[in-house]
Parts: structure tokens; sequence; C-alpha cells
């Protein structure tokens, strides 16, 4: 009994002995996991801080000191290189849709045009620029016409001189007037457009410019010589029909044309100008005959009020040995007259225009009357409606309804 | 070619170049001995040529770059001088970036102005769109007699409107800041809005 009692005790101690070595060994494992889980927590602990820094560091005032001071730097060195490049570059132009509703005729969307302006300019002394249009004809194929360019040369204050294709200076209609933008009617005043009384354009050199006295009163002028007009028959081949003034590369009866314009401001609000020019012209292997242009034109403007005007007589002299012999004359005039509305975005628009030819069926007399709408000084919408008085039976006697939308940039 | 020919157009072509020579060193010569543009006077350039043929276009509607060759072009099209088209540009450069130049004056200015006389300011800075009169005589711009109108806005609105530029409902152009003219403080401001208010307004002329 005492013995079994004695190895009981011995194997119980035994045990605990050895579940004490096993708990020994349990939590020195333990002891080392967390010592790993320590030093993890160390290590995190040492990044997040290390980023901290970074973070507070990257917050610093002094660093976003230093950080705008380099941005500054970059664009002070690109607005440097803006101010001092020697050429400029800048793309402006003119676009405008439109419809129109002519008595006894279908209505139709169209008047579609995109005149793209390139003004590229070198120092203070040189400016190349260039029009171009993109027109829809009727039957849908686009047209496109180099409208004017040129290289002038601004050799003074008061002279600038123009080599190239340049809009006709007889007059304002044709050379400042006529974009959509600019002109408060959709339609251009009859004999002012392409073949009619007023030169459209010409090749060759222009000096123009202007003065100031010591007064309020201005000067400008205008004087060009060029290859000069061409004539165009009628389909019969026996009468001048019109005169070809877009402006052509060729001078095919070897003739020059001079021409130019004078005006003067004798206030700020009122323009008074004269034009002129001289030519010989002559149908293919005849005789030269005289050429010339007569014109006049004035602008004024009171308050809210602004009128403007123009005269303009075009005349090709007889040849008796010419298979169009006779002389032929296109005389032509409006006024118009607007008011802009104060402070608000609407403008009424009068104009009337006499269009005289040699002959009848190009011959029109028109009252237009006219309201826009301007969504900015930029972008305005026309609707205006023509009474028209011209021979019966042509487009020109039809009265009809215009309206447009134009956008100058 | 016959040798007549040859000879004249030889002498044509020579004298082409000759002109050419000349007036590039007359373009070179001018060009260094012009005067810089004068924002003032360019206000005033800017009010009466552009509105001859066109809707007056508002400085902001265009960049300092973009602005360069666009004056130059007017320039050739309305026949201003080299020294009215400078003083239009500087105009025009001033006055496009009223924000910036408003915080910037305001820093510099710190409220105070040139110490002059708000007819003077008026004259040299407002004049030329708003008239001597004060009935504007360019298409948009409000007629300050108008018994109803602009100047029966309180003070303080008319204050912000000169200080940082205003567009009247309506109107195709918008004022500049400061009427394009960034050196004014703002004592400049409240003594040209009381001569305009004394002037034009109830109880002026």
């Amino acid at each position: 009994m005492g013995k079994l009692f004695f190895n009981a005790i011995a194997t119980l101690i035994i045990l605990a002995s050895g579940n004490m070595q096993a708990m020994a060994a349990s939590q020195e494992a333990q002891v080392k996991e967390l010592k790993s889980k320590v030093e993890s927590l160390e290590a995190e602990l040492g990044e997040m801080k290390a980023r901290l820094d970074q973070l507070l560091q990257a917050d610093s005032p002094e660093s976003k000191v230093a950080e705008l001071e380099d941005r500054l730097n970059d664009v002070e060195i690109q607005q440097q290189e803006w101010e001092s490049s020697d050429s400029s570059v800048h793309l402006a132009g003119y676009a405008a849709a439109g419809y129109t509703n002519r008595e006894n005729e279908v209505d139709s969307f169209g008047g579609l045009n995109f005149n793209p302006i390139f003004h590229y300019q070198y120092k203070d002394f040189l400016l190349f620029e260039s029009e171009l249009e993109f027109e829809i004809a009727e039957d849908g194929e686009t047209e496109v016409a180099l409208e004017y360019a040129s290289i002038d040369l601004l050799f003074s204050d008061y002279a600038t001189l123009l080599a190239g294709k340049f809009q006709s200076p007889l007059g304002q209609f044709r050379q400042n007037i006529h974009p959509a933008w600019i002109n408060k009617f959709p339609s251009a005043p009859p004999g002012f457009g392409h073949d009619g009384a007023a030169p459209t354009a010409e090749v060759g050199l222009q000096l123009r410019g202007g003065f100031k006295t010591e007064g309020a009163t201005r000067f400008n002028y205008a004087a060009y010589v060029g290859n000069g007009p061409e004539l165009e028959l009628n389909p019969s081949g026996d009468e001048i029909e019109a005169v070809g003034t877009e402006g052509f590369t060729s001078n095919a009866d070897d003739n020059p044309a001079y021409g130019g314009r004078v005006a003067v401001l004798p206030i700020p609000s009122l323009e008074l100008g004269v034009s002129g020019a001289t030519s010989r012209v002559a149908l293919d292997g005849e005789r030269d005959r005289s050429y010339s242009v007569l014109g006049a034109d004035f602008w004024w403007q009171w308050m809210q009020y602004q009128m403007r005007g123009e005269y303009v007589r075009q005349e090709v002299g007889s040849e008796s040995l010419s298979v169009a012999p006779e002389g032929q004359e296109w005389e032509s005039w409006y006024v118009q007259g607007s008011y802009r509305l104060p402070s608000m975005p609407w403008e009424g628009v009068v104009r009337y225009s006499d269009f005289e030819s040699t002959h009848d069926d190009q011959s029109q007399e028109q009252w237009g009357v006219g309201v826009n709408y301007l969504f900015a000084s930029n972008v305005i919408w026309k609707l205006a409606y023509e009474f028209n008085d011209g021979l019966t039976g042509t487009s020109n006697d039809s009265d009809r309804f215009l309206t447009q939308i134009t956008y100058g940039f | 070619m016959n040798y007549l020919k040859l000879i004249t157009f030889s002498l044509k072509a020579v004298g082409a170049l000759l002109a050419c020579a000349l007036l590039q060193t007359s373009a070179l010569a001018a060009n260094a001995s012009h005067q810089a543009g004068e924002a003032t006077a360019g206000a005033q350039a800017w009010a009466e040529v552009c509105g001859r043929c066109h809707n007056v276009r508002a400085p902001t509607d265009f960049t300092d770059a973009e602005w360069e060759p666009i004056v130059t072009h007017m320039r050739v099209r309305a026949g201003m001088t080299g020294q009215e088209s400078r003083d239009v540009l500087t105009f025009l450069q001033a006055a496009n970036s009223p924000n910036i130049q408003v915080a910037a004056v305001q820093k510099t200015s710190a409220g105070d102005g040139s110490g002059q006389t708000g007819k003077a300011i008026y004259e040299q800075t407002c004049q030329a769109c708003h008239g001597a009169d004060g009935r504007g005589p360019i298409p948009g711009v409000p007629d300050f007699t108008t018994p109803s109108g602009v100047l029966s806005k309180s003070e303080a609105v008319l204050l912000k409107n000169i200080r940082d530029g205003y567009q009247s409902p309506g109107a195709s152009m918008a004022m500049p800041a400061k009427g394009g003219n960034p050196s004014l403080g703002e004592s400049d401001l409240q003594r040209v809005l009381e001569y305009i208010q004394s002037r034009f307004g109830k109880g002026g002329e």
C-alpha cells in the first residue's frame, strides 16, 4: 500500500514536471511571438513616422512656397517667351447662316458661309493678313475663294505698304462693312456685291495710312496700283455685261489701274470720303477703252443713332471697232440708318438703295427694314424684309424676307 | 525676250529691291524711335475708331498676345496712326484681365490713389466712352442723365461696378475694371463716383 502510494506520488510529480516543461516551452514561444509582433509594430511605426515626417515636411509653408516659386518661375518663363517672341499669330473670321423667303419662290435655308481670317505679325513692322471664303452653292458644292492675302509693311507711323490681293479701298462697304457680323443687314446693298457698281478687290500694291492734326481732325488715305479689271461679255457676245473686279493675277490688256480714297473726320463721329480709280481696258485682241470709278461715302453717329451712305459710279467707254461697241455704266448708292435701344440688345435698321445699270435686268431699287438682336457685340441675329423694284419678271423685282445668324470671332 | 525688255525689267527689279531696302530701313528706324503706348489715350481712340465700322469688342474678348495682330490689322483697316494703335493696344492689354489687376492694385495702392480730382479722372479715364455730357456716345453705353438710370443704384453697387467692371444688361460690351485704368486706387474711385453723381445725377447739371 505504501509502495503504491509512493509510486502514484512519483508519477504525479513526473507528470507535473513534464507539464511545467511544456508550459515553459509554450510561454517561451508566446514571448517570441510577442517579441516578433512588437518588432513588426516598431518597424511599421518607424515607417509611419518617416512618412508622417515626409508629409509634415511637404505641407510646411517653406516647401509650399518653394513649390509655388517653381511653378511661378515656369509661368514667368512661358509668359516671357510669349512677350519676347518676334512673331504673333491670330485666327479670326466670321460665319453666317440664313433663311430666305422670296416672293413667288420656294423658301430655303442658305447663305451659309465661313470666312477664316489669318493674321501673322512679325515684330512691329510686318503683318500678313488673309481671308478665305468657304461658301456652299445652291447645288451643294463648296466654293472656296481667297478674298484677300497681303503682306503689309508698316514702314512709318503714318503709312503702310500692302503687296498682294487686297479688298478695294474705293468706298467703305467692300473694304470694311461687308463681313456678315459687321453689316447690319443680311444682304449687301444692290450694286455693292459681286459684278455690281463697286469694285471688290485688286491685285497689286497699295499705300495706306492715316494722320491726326493737333485738334480732333483725323485723315485717312489709300492709293493703289494694280492689274485692274476685266470686261465680261453677255451670252450673245455683243454687249459688255459686267466688269470683273475680283482681283486678277494677270493683266490681259497690259494696262495698270490706279485708284484711291481720301477721307476726313472733322469730328470723331463724322467721316467723309471720296474715291476714284482709272485705267484702260480692252477685250481680247481689241483696242483699249476708258475705265473709271468715282465714289463718295459718309458715316455719322450721334448717341444711339448711326447713319452711313455711299455712292459709286463705274463706267466703261465705247469702242467703235469692238464686238461690243457700246459703253456701259453702273451706278449705285445707299443710305442706311440704325438705332440701338439704350441698354437693350435690340437694334433697328432701315436702308434705301438704288442701283442703275445700262442693262435694265440688273437695275434694282430697294427699301429694306430690319431688326437685329445682339446676343453679344459679335453674335447677331438679323431679321429683315426687302421691298424690291426691278425689271418685271426677274428676281430683282420680287420682295423677300431674310433672316441670318452671324458670329464674328 | 529682246534686250530692251530685259534691260527695262532689270532696272525695275533693281528699283524694287532698293525701294524694299529703303522701306525696311525706314520701318526699323520708325519702330526704334516710337513712343510707348498710353492707356488713357488708347481708351479714347478705341471708343472713337472701332465703332466706325463694327460693334465695339470688349477688351476681355482676347488675350494680350491675340490683341497684338488684331490691333495691327485694325490700324491698317481704319487708318489709325502707329501711335494710336500702340495706345489702343496698351489700353486693351491693361483692361482685359481685371481680376488679377484689381488684386495687384489693391495690394500696391492700399486704397490710396493718384490724388487727382474726380473731374480729372473722369475726363482721362471715363469720358472716352461715357461722353463729356454723360450720355454715352457709344451704343450700349448707359446714359447717366436718365432719372431712373444707372445712377439710381446704391453707391456701394456703383463703386463695385467701377472697381470690378460691369456689363449693363443688353449692352454688347463691358466696361473694364476701373475703366481700364488699373492705376486708380479706392479713393480715386470714390472721387470719380462723387463727381459723376454730382454732375449727371439728381441735382446735377
